[in-house]
């Protein structure tokens, strides 16, 4: 960076991208596609359009390729993809109840209405490196399945369950039970959709939003969920993790954790009708706190989670920091504010990334304060020989 | 919240989107790549801001193609205010060829077709991390500084709401105690950027990280200085002729940065801000931060800080009597003697 | 001349039902409302404090002498009644949140009975006092450092400690930080709660040994809160005794000492190990 035309910096940017690029391209191999991403990476992909807050597999997917594979650098591009798309509708809150379950547990009870569906999962499997998949012939194992044609059975929610019973306690304040999801589909329609989901219903038709108001202490509910939804998964896991270590009274029983297929729907612009448009992969959890605010009522403290894709210790750790931040006091994962500021992705890889920029000015500044320091002590130690020493007692 | 009055023309399918991209100049984004909805809430922030000099309004910050901590905010200011007659420098570090302030200024260029400068004395709007340019600014520029952290009380709380509190209520005891400690350890204010000041008497402001040396150019200045923050979503002013004054006791002032009488290698001058080097042969050398000023005095060392001003003024250390600056020797302690410092 | 003239001064906390100060109180037996569940903690206290006097407020727990205190100290919102004050126009007690903070920090110095509720633990020592000065616009640094050791050397706390962390301090030193503290911009007016809580016996005496001469020394009106009879002894002129959140005895504080007059009364003193 020497005294020369303003372009040098241009071009020294322009260097650096190419490559960048050059350690995607430079192989023998072929170029994965962006479908491929979308169909053999999906938790990646998933990541990506959780941290990022918009639902678009084919749009994270290329996020991905081009992040080569770094969901915090896929999440950013997406977004800021996502600040500039105009939005032009909300829905009407969502019934988590309308989803198609692929999957439903429910550690608090051993039978549940509709039974315990456990799904596509690796819970239980061993976790050993399957080398066969070096040399994948992409066979589909469930392929000879002996499919029954019967209707799913309702899987009623479990903590209707417990709300029908008045065990549970319904944050209160402004925003009622609303958890609102911070999202907007764009694979079809580059437009943005508003999905709320709810607890036990809604009267607030439009829910804070901290993409369009500044979140201030002490913040409504729907604005803190809002945050954890679109919180970095590494985050908002070591934050849930710290309750359930020891720094903090949050130890939770989950009532459901439900994967599956959400309907987004919107109220047709003519007839009034709710109309399915698309639907959006998620992943729910509700749990309960035996923690009661009331030694007269009491009741459990309730969490919720929320997210897209099947990232379930994200979803998890929400429903315990939610329930944690109702719960308040002194431990970090109870601190509405600590855990706000923090867990954001973008704003934690943006600033502690942006420590790599020059800052020779400020450290200039430091040094002259510490050459400062040293010439007084010396100065001090130099001059103790000759100056009396004042008697401080 | 819907932008149904948006003007951008968005691509109707993600193909669309896509091939968009691949043409130069990001076609399909609004002017200024913000859409008019966000520009209108920062224009508001900002009117907010220099109406309240010194208090910090949120705004609700966008996700912007730069990471946080980047100049989100700086970014979206300018790119707010930003029009076609507008002509922008943008600097880092003082330099105008800094990867990041070329990279700002390519975002500019491309989506809203401006004019740019390196000239400090021809720009309307400077968008700056971390240095005021050593040139007067006039009564017609507007200068946008990057903000990392926007409360000076983060130094003794990390509480937002506890310091908001604390500045609805001018309560800056804390602030003045850290400093007296300061003193009882260090014999000295140790603070060197992000020096904390008073604006108008009223709010304690955090100047961001720009050096000792910039901070009396705040004081009753003839520019307008924006103050943005991308990831911590705020922004505040100090509009043209208000009173900025650096914390300190009567007994222990303030100081900016001394150079020890070195001069710039490359135009001699011994009046700027300097940034040592050290060079391959292990010498160490000073040369000017402000990279624009320099060159221009290099080509002419008679040049004034004010050059460009029919009205020459003084503006910063040393051209102005007014601002304490040491020279060779060290900091004055008034006649107090450097043994006997409680 | 009248420092502090307090009418109908009264707390409760709780949502009152208007009929909470008819049922509590000593005839009662309680401070508890029988109809509304809220704490009377105090009600319909009527006191003056003159000029240079030391008044003492002496009752058990529960008697609501330290709730007193803290409306006194304004530290806390007033359930209801007034509070007229030489250095304020109207009732002290609607006094704003800016005013209260200049109050505080010029004319009415309070010493807690907690230290963490009087004292920045990880300021030093010199720092808690030297906020004081600070924030009533002390802005000479030499000045701040002496006027800090005067008021150390007053207290009687070792200067050379004045730059140790508060945390580092014995108990004792930290309640006479606490009193430099309440002192240090000429109060009018100083409110001690409990000062001799948590201190061993022989650096209790030392500490209200120091706090009467500075007293005697500047002439500053005081009120000292005390469940022990022994500190308001040594410190009272006068003294109000308080039960169940009412004043059931005042006068002087020799006079209640020898022959007291309700029986209440009699049995606390009396009961002096």
């Amino acid at each position: 960076m020497g005294y020369v035309a303003v372009e040098a910096g241009e071009e020294v940017i322009k260097r650096a991208e190419e490559l960048f690029e050059k350690q995607r391209v430079d192989g023998d191999t072929e170029p994965v596609s962006v479908e491929q991403v979308d169909e053999q990476l999906s938790r990646l992909t998933a990541q990506a359009m959780s941290e990022g807050g918009v639902y678009a597999p084919r749009l994270a997917a290329l996020a991905v390729k081009q992040a080569q594979g770094d969901t915090a650098e896929a999440a950013f591009l997406l977004r800021a993809y996502r600040s500039t798309l105009e939005r032009w509708d909300e829905t009407p809150p969502a019934d988590p109840a309308t989803m198609e379950a692929t999957r439903r547990v429910s550690p608090a009870y051993k039978d549940v209405p509709g039974g315990q569906i456990l799904g596509a999962t690796k819970d239980y499997t061993q976790r050993l490196l399957d080398f066969e998949l070096t040399d994948d012939t992409a066979a589909d194992p469930t392929a000879d399945w002996d499919i029954d044609g019967e209707e799913p059975p309702n899987l009623q929610n479990v903590l209707e369950v417990l709300r029908d019973e008045g065990l549970v306690h319904e944050p209160e304040d402004d925003a009622a039970d609303t958890a609102t999801e911070d999202d907007d589909t764009a694979d079809t329609v580059p437009g943005d959709d508003d999905t709320a989901g709810t607890g036990t219903g809604n009267n607030d038709p439009s829910p804070f939003d901290t993409t369009r108001e500044p979140i201030t202490f002490p913040a409504p509910r729907p604005a803190i969920l809002q945050e954890l939804a679109r919180g970095e998964t590494g985050a908002v896991t070591a934050l849930g993790y710290s309750e359930l270590r020891g720094y903090g009274q949050v130890h939770p029983t989950l009532g459901e954790v439900r994967t599956g297929n959400l309907p987004v729907t919107i109220e047709h612009p003519y007839t009034g009708d709710e109309v399915q448009v698309t639907s959006t992969e998620v992943t729910e959890t509700e749990c309960v706190v035996p923690v009661y605010e009331k030694a007269d009522d009491a009741q459990f403290a309730f969490g919720y989670g929320l997210v897209y894709g099947r990232t379930e210790r994200k979803a998890i750790g929400m429903s315990i920091l939610d329930a944690a931040i109702q719960l308040d006091g002194d431990e970090p994962a109870q601190n509405a504010e600590f855990v706000i500021d923090i867990v954001d992705g973008i704003d934690s890889f943006g600033f502690i990334e942006h420590l790599k920029l020059p800052h020779y000015v400020t450290f200039q500044s430091i040094l002259d304060r510490i050459r400062a320091i040293r010439d007084r002590a010396a100065a001090a130690t130099g001059d103790e020989e000759h100056a009396a020493v004042t008697a401080d007692d | 919240m819907t932008d149904r009055q948006a003007t951008s023309s968005t691509p109707d399918s993600v193909d669309a989107l896509l091939d968009g991209v691949d043409a130069d100049g990001l076609a399909g984004y609004n002017y200024a790549y913000l859409d008019e909805h966000t520009k209108r809430e920062v224009r508001r922030s900002i009117l907010k801001s220099i109406a309240i000099p010194g208090h910090q309004v949120p705004f609700a910050s966008r996700e912007m193609p730069l990471a946080r901590g980047w100049g989100t905010g700086g970014i979206q200011a300018s790119l707010s205010l930003l029009g076609p007659d507008d002509t922008f420098k943008v600097i880092d570090q003082g330099s105008d060829e800094s990867v990041n302030a070329a990279n700002i200024r390519r975002l500019a260029t491309t989506t809203a077709d401006v004019a740019t400068t390196s000239d400090a004395t021809e720009a309307s709007i400077i968008q700056t991390r971390h240095r005021i340019p050593e040139e007067v600014l006039s009564d017609d520029q507007i200068l946008v500084l990057q903000v990392p952290i926007t409360d000076a009380l983060r130094r003794v709380d990390g509480s937002d709401s506890a310091n908001r509190r604390r500045h609805a209520h001018k309560n800056y005891s804390k602030m003045w105690v850290a400093l007296y400690e300061n003193i009882v350890e260090y014999g000295e204010i140790k603070l060197s950027a992000r020096y904390p000041v008073m604006v108008a008497d009223r709010y304690l402001m955090d100047p961001s990280p720009i050096p000792r040396w910039d901070v009396p150019k705040l004081d009753d200045a003839d520019n307008l200085f924006l103050f943005a923050a991308g990831r911590e979503a705020r922004m505040y002013a100090v509009p043209p002729h208000t009173s900025v004054t650096p914390l300190a006791f009567e007994d222990r002032e303030f100081q900016v940065e001394r150079f020890d009488a070195a001069a710039c290698r490359h135009c001699d001058s011994t009046d700027t801000f300097l940034t040592e080097v050290e060079t391959d042969d292990g010498e160490r050398v000073f040369a000017c931060n402000d990279t624009a000023f320099c060159e221009k005095r290099a080509a002419n060392p008679e040049l004034t800080k004010a050059h460009h001003h029919d009205d020459p003024k003084a503006w910063g250390p040393p051209t102005d009597p007014a601002v304490p600056y040491g020279g060779d020797t060290p900091p004055s302690t008034n006649g107090a003697d450097l043994g006997g410092d409680d | 001349m009248v420092v502090v003239d307090a009418s109908g001064l009264t707390k409760i906390y709780g949502q009152p039902c208007g009929e909470c100060v008819d049922n509590t109180g000593p005839a009662v037996g309680d401070n508890q409302c029988p109809v509304c569940g809220s704490v009377v903690a105090c009600a319909d206290i009527d006191f003056e404090l003159y000029d240079g006097e030391v008044l003492g407020i002496v009752g058990e727990s529960g008697s609501g002498k330290s709730s007193l205190a803290e409306l006194l100290a304004l530290d806390s919102e007033a359930t209801a009644g007034t509070v007229t004050y030489e250095h304020y126009d109207g009732n002290l007690l609607a006094a704003g949140y800016q005013q209260r903070h200049q109050l505080q920090n010029e004319r009415i110095g309070m010493v807690h009975q907690h230290v963490r509720d009087g004292l920045e633990l990880d300021f030093s020592g010199g720092g808690n006092v030297a906020e004081k000065l600070l924030a009533a616009g002390w802005r000479e640094y030499d000045a701040i450092r002496d006027r800090v050791r005067e008021l150390f050397t007053e207290t009687e706390v070792p200067v050379s400690r004045m730059d140790d962390p508060t945390d580092t301090y014995s108990g004792g030193m930290q309640r006479r930080v606490q009193i430099a503290r309440a002192i240090a911009n000429d109060p009018s007016l100083v409110i001690l709660d409990e000062p001799t809580t948590g201190l061993d016996v022989s650096v209790q005496a030392r500490v209200l040994d120091m706090f009467r001469r500075i007293q005697r020394e500047q002439d500053v009106a005081t009120i000292v809160v005390s469940h022990d009879l022994d500190v308001i002894r040594l410190l009272a002129d006068r003294t109000l005794v308080m039960r169940h959140g009412r004043i059931i005895e005042s006068g002087l504080t020799d006079r209640i000492m020898e022959d007291p007059h309700h029986e209440y009364t009699q049995t606390l003193i009396n009961s002096v190990i």
